[in-house]
């Protein structure tokens, strides 16, 4: 087994843990029973925090970009709370590769967007709490440009072929993901997180005559499921917080 | 509220994965690259058998006609072989022996479609073949028989069944 197969079944098992452990409170808080006054008085206290738009960046993308030679991206995220502990998510970047083989010569870029939402799953133990286990789901757009690609086909037999070319082109890949996470304020308005997310294309036969190797937001475009993880920084703007009604 | 103990093992636990990930830019190519035309060997025991029964061939034994290499493959005693088609151009030709001693060797063409497949960032383009016709000379092989025209990187797929003459 290679180490990239290990590398992927550990990411597979992670983040199925993951979801598994953010299941139980979630289960646990559909509890018949547990409505009752002390609920209301939850739900008072949470309206009383207010809102929050909170940006940040990816140090994850800017790291890698270092390390790899081949690709980059550079990803950004903002959610804006709602209400009952559910946040509106959007992440938004670009990024490009670059396949410079002997016998495979090509670049793309893209810039990309995707929408969704977290459900934070932990109680605030404060209206100043905003401190998050996290899961949500995403819908996630790309616009990739290719330029022109050339090509030998190596054979050991007849001689390598001809140097041959494929035009530029454009397409779109639309993909959804699951994403599993924690986000800390390590200072006031400051957070720091980290989340795992599992990708999965819903276009990907219109491009397999030549995936990317590479598709910012995405990932690896030869693959039907990518697993990606990301570290995030960003701060908190907040505003229309009302004085709590508990005592 | 969270407490900050679990914020720092999950971000080792991220940054453990971008350094395993980092390690692996250039991933191998597992599937076969090259789409190659599977062979197999058959012959009747008797005139009058209807039936054909696989034939191993002693040392069989192919040269590329026109090949820019010098390129001869010699099988051990087996019964299925595997050759190429010149990815350059819609034709090729095969030398065919079923023993290397003899020296009498048969002439297979090859005539073809060639299609440019893309097989991954990892394995590149490689050629996929519709076989449009094959035609032989008679000194060893009696016929042949297309059972697949579609060459692709299957290797399970036998593409053409060689009738050999019983006195081979």
């Amino acid at each position: 087994m290679s180490i990239q197969n290990t590398c992927r079944y550990i990411s597979t098992a992670v983040f199925s843990c993951i979801l598994w452990v953010f299941a139980v409170p979630v289960l646990a808080q559909s509890d018949p029973t547990a409505v009752d006054t002390l609920n209301t008085a939850n739900l008072k206290k949470h309206d009383s925090a207010g809102r929050q738009l909170c940006l940040g960046v990816d140090v994850v993308r800017i790291g890698a970009n270092s390390f790899y030679s081949d690709r980059y991206a550079y990803e950004f995220q903002a959610d804006y709370y709602a209400r009952n502990e559910f946040y509106l998510a959007a992440e938004g970047g670009w990024g490009g590769s670059k396949v410079n083989y002997d016998d495979l010569k090509y670049t793309t870029t893209n810039s990309f967007i995707q929408f969704g939402f977290i459900k934070s799953i932990l109680s605030r133990s404060s209206k100043t709490d905003w401190d998050m286990m996290m899961m949500g789901m995403r819908a996630g757009f790309a616009n990739v440009n290719r330029s022109p690609v050339t090509y030998t086909v190596i054979d050991s037999v007849w001689g390598n072929t001809g140097t041959q070319s494929i035009g530029p082109t454009s397409f779109p890949v639309f993909w959804l993901e699951v994403t599993g996470g924690m986000r800390v304020e390590i200072v006031r308005g400051l957070f720091a997180g980290w989340n795992i997310r599992g990708k999965f294309v819903m276009n990907g036969k219109s491009f397999r005559d030549l995936s990317p190797l590479f598709i910012a937001g995405y990932g690896k475009g030869d693959k039907n499921a990518n697993f990606d993880f990301n570290l995030y920084i960003s701060y908190g703007f907040r505003w229309n917080r009302k004085p709590a009604q508990l005592k | 509220m969270i407490r900050n103990r679990y914020l720092l093992p999950g971000i080792l636990f991220v940054l453990a994965l971008v350094s395993v990930a980092c390690t692996q830019q250039r991933q191998p190519c597992l599937t076969p690259k090259t789409a190659s035309l599977i062979i197999g060997a058959i012959h009747f025991k008797t005139d009058t058998s209807t039936v054909p029964v696989d034939t191993v061939l002693p040392h069989a034994t192919f040269y590329p006609v026109s090949s820019q290499q010098n390129f001869v493959t010699v099988y051990p005693p087996q019964a299925s072989f595997t050759v190429s088609l010149s990815p350059d151009t819609g034709y090729c030709q095969w030398l065919f022996e079923t023993d290397s001693l003899k020296h009498t060797p048969d002439t297979v063409s090859f005539y073809y479609q060639r299609n440019a497949k893309f097989l991954s960032n990892a394995c590149r383009f490689t050629y996929f073949y519709s076989i449009d016709s094959i035609h032989t000379t008679h000194l060893i092989i009696d016929s042949l028989r297309i059972l697949n025209n579609s060459v692709t990187n299957n290797v399970n797929t036998k593409h053409l069944q060689i009738y050999i003459h019983r006195s081979f």
